[in-house]
């Protein structure tokens, strides 16, 4: 894996796209034929302010009763302006930034951040804190899932798998306060590798959580997998084809559940992924269910990973030295990391001063919502909260 | 001059009237403590605990809260429909509490139709949803009401055929008769088609009190609160007390028809008897609330009419058979 | 026979479900009732800042070197130094709490070991004016210690003034100037 800036030796050439083969409803003419028939379908907003959004995101439906006919959503009410922000900062200075975008794994925003910077000024990170990251990676999954379990859940009516899942997700979050001091925005991965080693007996206390998860895995299934009401209300519900997905450019456990085996873990591993053993989670309906079950079962390869972790983590630096000032050569660098929602990539642009010139996060959330508005026409409202339930978003990184 | 005035039969009445009023909201108040108690333990926590001792007076401080509230009528509303629609829910739960018998002598109205009583009145209450529902001039709303109106009419018809097949064995439409019928430990729930009778009824009764995996009018994640979301105040509190009002007759019905009503070990009193399976009942009843997602709309009535129905109608036949072989027999 | 057995398999299902819910009443409960109950942080917790006393040399370890308000990136840290070199200090330290992010980045800046964050996370105050805070509530200690602070370092400067080299801190020598001056 190189860590030399990349200048693009091929740039795009203004070439006509083909446009991707869509699903089989045209929301637009739809839209239109209801109004030239004469009815109109009720316009109702599933507003930014709702209990089922997942943050603030407005959708536009428009109803035939209880049928969805067309949806439009509305995003950009969490707009920071966090790329203009970066570009007005050292390097460093943009870090904590990166924390508040998926504010649910902050853990990987940073990382994706922190490996472009490094790309971008040449900077190694020693073995251990390679070693440590994939830790905190992993175990900020397993916070984020349980959260998707918890929160899916209780979308569809069942409230009391959210309480378990959070009764787990605090032990997780305690371990990850034990090591960096702060529960939900961490800005604990510096340029060069990780600003402190781990606390004594942080590697027991996170075995410790494995055991314990392990032991709940199968009640969430007795809870929720296994119930009869919860699979019909999401099998078959929100299906996507594998060529569907990639053409909206869908990336992780959303592009998994159908089909396609993409994995940047595995694709184009970093920090010491490919090293480690474990498997990559890929089922074949495409329906809402294989979106929920993609993310149970990428639960127990996280413990998977965890301990395995543990078991070759070799003593060594936390963090190679980098200057005070931090002005990386000119060039743009390219990152790329596996988060919960999917591919989180920076793309940073150097020329040479202190600050950079832009940066460009791809959030996976915003591509993954996109199948949304073609995905709920012709379903019912509840399954509108169903799937965007599955799809899995954080408008933080959305927005930006 | 009480003495007097008691002797009036008009004054009486109304005195029955609000001591029953009295015993239904103080039994409501109870409910809804147990209601988020169980959720709580269900659920890993501990619930209200911080007013009053192990948290028994929270629902005072919550029924207290809602009076004091400002009541507050959205202005593109309906305002006729708006102020009506609380009392078409409430007033009807209270109405059939009249013919509940909580003891041999104790009740408020011994009438000989009392099941096809309860069944009617009970049906007023969707009246009641679906004005909220349009008076509150919301979309959500609207999706509440309409949904509800669906789901109630059609968890009727397998609720009336559970109770035909009781009233078959009882053979009286009353409910203190039908009581009697099990007396001495002979209760309904024994028999072969009354227990398949149970099922569909409490499964119809938990569609029929809009509680989970039925709460599609008030599904929170979905609709904030359903017909009921522009409520505040009073108001709210009517729809809320009637909810639980609900839920508690509905158990204290069950009881009535399968469980024996009064009928229990020489201890006690028959009403407490009475009073304590009804709770039971109504511990399942939230057990299952706090366990199931809810179900989609079209399943729902799919559910409805494409499960309970036929067996509802198999079940009435059984138990027309089993009463005409059971007499035929006796011969 | 399949529809019955569908039926019949979910509500088995279900039953099961309900098992877990009964079973889970019984277990106990995680509440932490707080405010009676805390629970307990870590060591590393990044909470309420405090700037480090040194019982010792009684002085505040900051000698106004604003790495940590260069490190900042939202500007949070303002402070006003007095004297110059080793015996440099501050008198006025101000951190404006709306815009920090808590990110431990000013913490980790710092060389003198002068600034860290304690484990206090109960800070609500009801006027905006309130989040802004300055030496006296940030000196480990209270305004008593911020005053001594204030005191060491003008007595520090003025013997520095007394030898005439500004920031040398009185060498242990014997000089003609020290006697009877």
């Amino acid at each position: 894996m190189s860590l030399e800036p990349r200048t693009d030796p091929n740039p795009p050439t203004a070439e006509p796209e083909t446009p991707a083969k869509g699903p089989a409803i045209d929301a637009q003419a739809l839209h239109q034929e209801i109004l030239d028939l004469g009815t109109q379908g009720m316009v109702m907003n599933m507003g930014p302010q709702h209990p089922s959004t997942h943050g603030v995101l407005r959708l536009i439906l428009t109803l035939d009763g209880e049928e969805v006919m067309a949806c439009e959503p509305m995003i950009g009410y969490l707009h920071r302006g966090l790329e203009k922000m970066a570009e007005r900062r050292p390097y460093r200075h943009f870090l904590p930034f990166t924390d508040r975008l998926d504010y649910v794994c902050s853990l990987a925003n940073n990382l994706a951040c922190a490996q472009a910077i490094e790309r971008l000024a040449g900077v190694e990170v020693p073995e251990r804190a390679q070693w440590l990251r994939v830790a905190l990676m992993e175990l900020n999954r397993i916070a984020s899932h349980l959260l998707f379990l918890g929160t899916f859940g209780t979308d569809l009516g069942a409230t009391t798998m959210l309480l378990y899942a959070f009764r787990e997700r605090e032990e997780a979050l305690a371990l990850l306060e034990a090591i960096t001091g702060a529960r939900l925005t961490y800005n604990w991965i510096r340029v060069g590798g990780l600003p402190d080693d781990m606390p004594e007996n942080w590697d027991k206390g996170v075995l410790a959580f494995c055991d314990l998860l392990e032991s709940r895995l199968p009640e969430y299934d007795r809870l929720l997998t296994d119930n009869p009401i919860f699979r019909r209300r999401t099998e078959g519900v929100g299906v996507v084809s594998p060529e569907d997905a990639k053409a909206y450019g869908l990336t992780g456990p959303t592009l998994r559940a159908s089909g396609v085996a993409y994995d940047i873990r595995r694709w184009a591993p970093y920090e010491k992924y490919a090293e480690i053993d474990f498997d990559v989670v890929v089922l074949r309906d495409g329906d809402t269910f294989a979106r929920y079950l993609a993310r149970r079962l990428e639960l127990e390869q996280s413990v998977r990973i965890l301990r395995q972790v543990f078991d070759k983590l070799p003593e060594g630096p936390i963090a190679s030295k980098v200057g005070k000032v931090l002005k990386p050569p000119p060039g743009i660098a390219f990152s790329q990391v596996e988060s919960p929602r999917g591919e989180l990539s920076f793309t940073m642009v150097s020329d040479g001063s202190p600050n950079p010139v832009r940066v460009h996060i791809r959030a996976p959330s915003f591509a993954n919502l996109t199948v949304l508005a073609d995905l709920v026409a012709g379903n019912k409202v509840a399954d509108v909260v169903a799937i965007l339930g599955s799809i899995d978003i954080v408008l933080g990184e959305v927005d930006r | 001059m009480i003495a007097q005035a008691l002797e009036n039969p008009w004054i009486r009445q109304l005195v029955n009237a609000a001591m029953l009023l009295a015993v239904i909201n103080l039994g409501v108040l109870v409910l809804i403590y147990l209601e988020r108690k169980v959720a709580g333990y269900i659920q890993s926590r501990l619930g209200p605990v911080h007013v009053g001792p192990r948290g028994w007076l929270q629902s005072v401080a919550d029924a207290v809260k809602l009076v004091l509230k400002e009541d507050i009528i959205p202005a593109p509303a309906d305002r006729f429909m708006f102020v009506l629609a609380p009392f078409f829910v409430f007033v009807p739960v209270l109405a059939v509490f009249l013919v509940l018998p909580f003891s041999s002598g104790w009740v408020a109205y011994d009438f000989s139709l009392a099941a096809l009583y309860v069944i009617a009145a009970g049906t007023v209450a969707i009246m009641g949803i679906v004005m909220a529902g349009w008076g509150t001039n919301n979309k959500y709303s609207l999706l509440g009401g309409l949904r509800s109106a669906a789901q109630l009419i059609s968890y009727e018809v397998p609720v009336v055929l559970a109770i035909l097949a009781v009233v078959f064995f009882a053979q009286s439409m009353s409910l203190v008769e039908i009581a009697e019928a099990q007396r001495g430990f002979r209760w309904f729930i024994f028999q072969p088609p009354l227990l398949v009778a149970a099922f569909v009824y409490m499964i119809g009764q938990l569609a029929e009190t809009n509680r989970t995996p039925f709460d599609l009018p008030e599904a929170e994640s979905e609709l904030v609160s359903g017909f009921h979301t522009e409520y505040s105040g009073i108001r709210f509190a009517m729809f809320f007390l009637a909810e639980f009002a609900n839920t508690f007759f509905a158990s204290a019905l069950a009881v009535v028809l399968f469980f024996g009503g009064w009928d229990g070990l020489p201890g006690l009193t028959g009403a407490l008897w009475l009073v304590l399976k009804s709770y039971v009942l109504v511990f399942v009843l939230m057990w299952i609330r706090w366990t199931l997602p809810r179900v989609r709309v079209d399943q729902l009535l799919g559910f409805a009419w494409k499960v309970l129905v036929p067996i509802g109608l198999i079940v009435v036949l059984w138990a027309a058979a089993s009463v005409v072989y059971a007499r035929g027999v006796a011969r | 026979m399949n529809p019955l057995r569908t039926l019949l398999g979910g509500l088995w299902r279900i039953f099961l479900g309900m098992g877990l819910t009964l079973k889970t009443f019984f277990r106990p409960k995680v509440t932490i009732r707080y405010p009676y109950e805390r629970r307990p942080v870590s060591p590393r917790y990044r909470g309420m800042f405090y700037l480090k006393w040194n019982e010792e040399k009684q002085r505040l370890n900051c000698v106004g070197c604003t790495l940590c308000a260069q490190a900042c990136p939202t500007d949070v840290i303002s402070m006003n130094k007095v004297g110059k070199g080793t015996t440099a200090g501050v008198d006025e330290f101000v951190m404006d709490l709306g815009r920090c992010m808590f990110c431990n980045l000013c913490v980790e800046a710092c060389p003198f070991d002068a600034i860290y964050m304690g484990d206090r996370y109960e800070f609500a105050v009801t006027e905006k004016e309130g989040s802004v805070l300055r030496i006296v509530d940030l000196a480990q200690g209270g305004p008593e210690n911020a005053r001594r602070n204030v005191e060491t370092l003008m007595r520090l400067q003025a013997e520095a003034a007394e030898k005439g080299k500004p920031g040398e801190s009185p060498k242990p020598q014997a000089r003609p100037a020290e006697e009877g001056a």
